[in-house]
């Protein structure tokens, strides 16, 4: 319990901490009944806007939350996610950043990164736990 | 009834480690992309690969991750069968924990300074009169008791850091023999070089402690920056400890 002297109360604390789980969104929209698409950069190469780990979910309406470093590449990122989500088969896509060099875009970093977009859905999220 | 989203969400909520491994292309069996595996304490949690070789491979292969806290893509070649895989180690890290003992002039500081480098903290006193919500309100945990006996009680893991400043060597010395031998990443203790020359000497007295785990306690604590003030004196402490979590090199009081 935080006291008088404390500027915010556990129950905010909780709560931030819980929005900053990516699985949290998902998990919210898996009890809705969607698919969702999670796209994790999973390597890199050359310089690229987002580390290897940084992750985002895109919904079947094309919505983002979280970001593998916006411009070209997350929206390639998410017409392939949207796909996903139809066939409920995942794929890596490899965005190459080494194209459109003279372009003025800030998102163009000059590497390739290659990233893994996966579906989850209710069943298959239920699954996991009760196969063990 | 509980789902992998679900379990994933309680470790962020509870701090604590695990590695998510999801395969991401195989070849030579009947495992398919997407196919995941959760390890917690080097076991699989929850497995929907259902292969107990690629399992066990993966389990083994996850501790190296886990230990340098580092995200990875891995090809791996399964033993005695025909697959091969790229499995993408998803590593998430337990927060690191400071145990602050002893909740002095020096906590006041030591505290802020850690909440906003994002660890969780503990405060230990028996005295309510320092140990209390009104003195730590950024503290995670704050609590009153005898403080070699809490030590004692704590499950004390190697993302621990514990900060020995209580208000004197009769008390830092049993908390010390409680915590010498747990799997803390870090212990370091404040006192003149007196003092705590004394305290190692009566250690070594004792056959049951070994040079190694007196080696291992830095004392006196903190950076060698000339602090003067209690906040200083926190700064110094802190900066040890990132020393530590990070692998530098700048020079430790107690000559490490």
């Amino acid at each position: 319990m935080a006291g008088p002297g404390a500027c915010y109360t556990d129950a905010d604390l909780e709560a931030s901490k819980k929005k900053d789980s990516i699985y949290h969104q998902v998990s919210e929209f898996l009890a809705k009944g969607e698919t969702v698409a999670v796209a994790t950069i999973v390597s890199a190469k050359g310089s690229t806007p987002r580390e290897v780990g940084a992750k985002m979910v895109v919904t079947a309406w094309g919505e983002i939350l979280g970001t593998i470093g916006g411009g070209c590449g997350e929206a390639d990122v998410k017409r392939e996610a949207i796909e996903v989500i139809r066939t409920r088969k995942p794929r890596t896509v490899r965005v190459d950043l080494l194209d459109d060099i003279s372009s003025d875009s800030p998102a163009v970093c000059g590497g390739i990164m290659n990233v893994f977009i996966d579906p989850w859905w209710q069943e298959r999220d239920r699954e996991a736990v009760s196969a063990k | 009834m509980s789902s992998l989203s679900e379990e994933l969400v309680k470790i962020a909520e509870q701090g604590e480690a695990a590695v998510l491994v999801t395969i991401v292309e195989v070849s030579g069996g009947a495992i398919e992309p997407g196919a995941k595996c959760l390890i917690r304490d080097g076991q699989a949690q929850v497995d929907t690969i259902g292969d107990a070789k690629v399992v066990a491979a993966l389990v083994g292969e996850s501790e190296r991750h886990a230990k340098a806290e580092k995200s990875q893509l891995v090809s791996l070649t399964i033993p005695d069968s025909a697959i091969k895989l790229e499995a993408f180690f998803e590593v998430m890290p337990a927060p690191p924990k400071l145990i602050v003992v002893g909740a002095g002039h020096i906590a006041v500081p030591l505290v802020k300074i850690a909440k906003v480098m994002d660890f969780h903290v503990t405060v230990i006193d028996d005295r309510l009169l320092y140990a209390n919500r009104e003195r730590f309100p950024d503290a995670d945990e704050v609590l009153t008791g005898d403080m070699a006996q809490m030590l004692k009680e704590m499950n004390i893991t190697s993302s621990c850091y514990i900060v020995l400043i209580t208000r004197g060597h009769a008390y830092d010395e049993p908390c010390l023999r409680n915590i010498m031998h747990s799997k803390a990443k870090y212990i370091g203790m404040i006192g003149s070089r007196r003092r705590i020359k004394a305290c190692f000497q009566r250690f070594r007295d004792e056959e049951k402690v070994t040079e190694e785990a007196i080696e291992r306690i830095y004392a006196p604590i903190g950076l060698d920056i000339a602090t003067e003030t209690p906040a200083e004196i926190a700064l110094s402490i802190l900066g040890e400890v990132i020393k530590i979590r990070r692998g530098g090199k700048a020079a430790s009081l107690s000559g490490h």
